[in-house]
């Protein structure tokens, strides 16, 4: 089968090779030239060497957007990280109804982020929602989201972490399910307490996992869309704007198309960087643990 | 002893209960809740006992068929992308299984580079020429984009998948004289049926639920229920939670049993995805 000639394998390659090119390549490259001119509806691209990108870097609208997705991806995704652990360790320890729970963790994957949003809005409404009836009960503070930027950003926050908990869970307790169980049984006639097996079994086995998991969700975190739009639409006054909403502003709002080149391909040098972060994080925990 | 098991018993009950709350309770909260009359949605604390309505779910058939209509579309829209992302991930899959080279492993590598590719980047490019093409606003457009942002992690899955199935079944076939087509509706298929099914489960939810490419190239003839959920939310006249929650209802619930019944899928094709992507 090796020895086949290429000319036979190309045609099984070709469907996925041509939509990946003429969908997501070719107008990628585009949006290169895109970007290192100035253009707008009906008007020729002009060569404006980085023009672009100094302006964008330079637009406060962006950099606030900037901000508030660095932080959104930083908190979410290491929330997320967190409760995934805690759950993937208290899955792995033992429960009745296993299955059952674990279906009911999936259960928000199968929810759009537009039915998500319906929910979240109900639940924090500012006047009636439950969970804003029953924090003010308590004496709480509560989520004034249509009106603090900041507030806005912890529901949006939120609303993420939900949305995307099964799969840094799933990751994880597959991980935590591969750690052979012989080591905690060698870890206990050594002496070790709970604390220390968990300590020098399992996190420097599940650490690969913990390794994907993370820059997987930093990754596609970055391009949130639709959560925060469907939720303030960047509003008030561009407070609560994410990258992918300035782009999507530059472009649809303003057609100013060179400033939204020039953000497309600042996403994209991102998501590269953090890739390349991966891998090399990847090759060095491969390197210890022989995964 | 007894009473440090009796501690961690029920410090795991707390834990699990916490979880079903987190994980359903939103859910629950917007099914239950289209089924309560309008005033009872908003009752503090919520009402448990209440009289159930069909109220909500008949003010959107008579308000919302742009609703319905949404749905058609998902659901064609749905079933386009699946199709398609399906059949190019196996046949290329299969390729990727069987074959070795350069040139092989510089177009698998493509194929993971490319998912680092914002879907939202394409949508600035590929405005004028799908306007161009008069693509805009049918369900064809959307059916392709749907399918090319999964068939990099099809492809992946399905090599990983069909890379599983010894290559000696494929040997005895083609000395029997089976074509390579035939081999691979015929041996690798059946065999590959979980990646299969895994695959369809990532594109059909993306599909049925995903917004920013519907939000962008579709306007009428091809809108999704998604985009009409959010002309919900955004109408003039406020925010009518009722017929809200009943649109959210219908729209979730399809693709809750889907996921539900695929658990096994999702979950192998999660951490497959995950660990070879």
């Amino acid at each position: 089968m090796e020895a086949t000639k290429p000319i036979r394998v190309w045609p099984m390659l070709a469907p996925v090779h041509a939509l990946v090119l003429g969908v997501i390549v070719l107008p990628s490259l585009y949006v290169v030239w895109l970007s290192l001119s100035a253009s707008t509806f009906g008007q020729a691209p002009v060569y404006v060497g980085l023009a672009n990108y100094l302006k964008v870097l330079a637009d406060p609208a962006f950099r606030q957007a900037l901000l508030n997705t660095v932080l959104l991806v930083l908190v979410a995704v290491h929330v997320e990280l967190l409760l995934g652990l805690g759950m993937a360790l208290l899955f792995a320890s033992g429960l009745p109804f296993r299955r059952f729970l674990l279906v009911a963790v999936l259960a928000p994957y199968a929810v759009s982020e537009v039915t998500a949003v319906v929910m979240w809005r109900f639940l924090f409404d500012p006047d009636a929602g439950p969970v804003t009836l029953a924090l003010r009960a308590w004496g709480l503070p509560t989520l004034d989201w249509a009106y603090e930027p900041s507030h806005a950003l912890v529901l949006i926050g939120l609303l993420t972490v939900w949305l995307h908990l099964p799969f840094t869970f799933v990751i994880l307790y597959a991980a935590r399910l591969a750690v052979p169980g012989e080591l905690y049984e060698a870890a206990r006639i050594d002496g070790a307490t709970r604390w220390q097996a968990f300590r020098r079994v399992t996190m420097p086995l599940l650490m690969p996992a913990i390794v994907i998991a993370l820059l997987f969700r930093y990754i596609f975190a970055f391009r949130l869309f639709s959560e925060a739009w469907l939720l303030t639409k960047g509003g008030p006054a561009r407070s609560t704007e994410v990258v992918a909403i300035y782009l999507y502003q530059e472009a649809f709002t303003f057609n100013a198309f060179g400033p939204a080149a020039a953000t497309s391909w600042i996403m994209v040098v991102a998501s590269l960087l953090l890739a390349g972060l991966y891998a090399l994080v990847l090759r060095r925990s491969g390197a210890s643990h022989a995964h | 002893m007894r009473t440090e098991r009796a501690l961690v018993g029920a410090g795991k009950a707390v834990a699990v209960a916490a979880i079903l709350v987190w994980s359903l309770l939103p859910i629950a909260f917007i099914a239950v809740s289209s089924f309560k009359p309008g005033q009872d949605i908003f009752a503090v604390p919520p009402k448990l006992l209440f009289t159930p309505t069909l109220k909500h779910y008949a003010e959107l058939w008579h308000s919302w068929g742009a609703f319905f209509a949404g749905l058609a579309n998902s659901a064609i829209v749905t079933a386009g992308a699946t199709a398609l992302a399906v059949l190019t991930s196996t046949i290329a899959g299969y390729a990727y299984a069987r074959h070795a080279g350069r040139w092989m492993q510089a177009g698998m590598a493509g194929l993971v580079i490319v998912r680092l590719i914002p879907p939202i980047v394409v949508t600035l490019p590929l405005f004028p020429i799908v306007n161009a093409l008069r693509l805009n606003d049918t369900h064809l457009v959307l059916i392709v984009l749907y399918a090319t942002f999964f068939v990099s992690l099809g492809t992946i899955l399905m090599r990983t998948f069909i890379e599983q199935i010894p290559r000696e079944l494929d040997e005895a076939a083609s000395i029997d004289g089976a074509g390579r087509l035939t081999i691979l509706w015929q041996v690798i298929v059946p065999l590959a049926a979980p990646g299969i099914l895994a695959v369809s489960v990532f594109v059909a939810v993306y599909a049925w639920n995903e917004f920013l490419f519907a939000f962008v190239f579709t306007a009428t003839r091809a809108k999704t229920a998604p985009l009409v959920i959010s002309e919900m939310i955004g109408s003039i006249d406020g925010v009518d939670y009722g017929i809200l929650f009943a649109a959210s209802t219908v729209q979730l619930v399809p693709v809750l049993l889907f996921v539900i019944f695929m658990n096994r899928h999702l979950v192998a094709g999660l951490t497959a995805g995950a660990t070879k992507g």
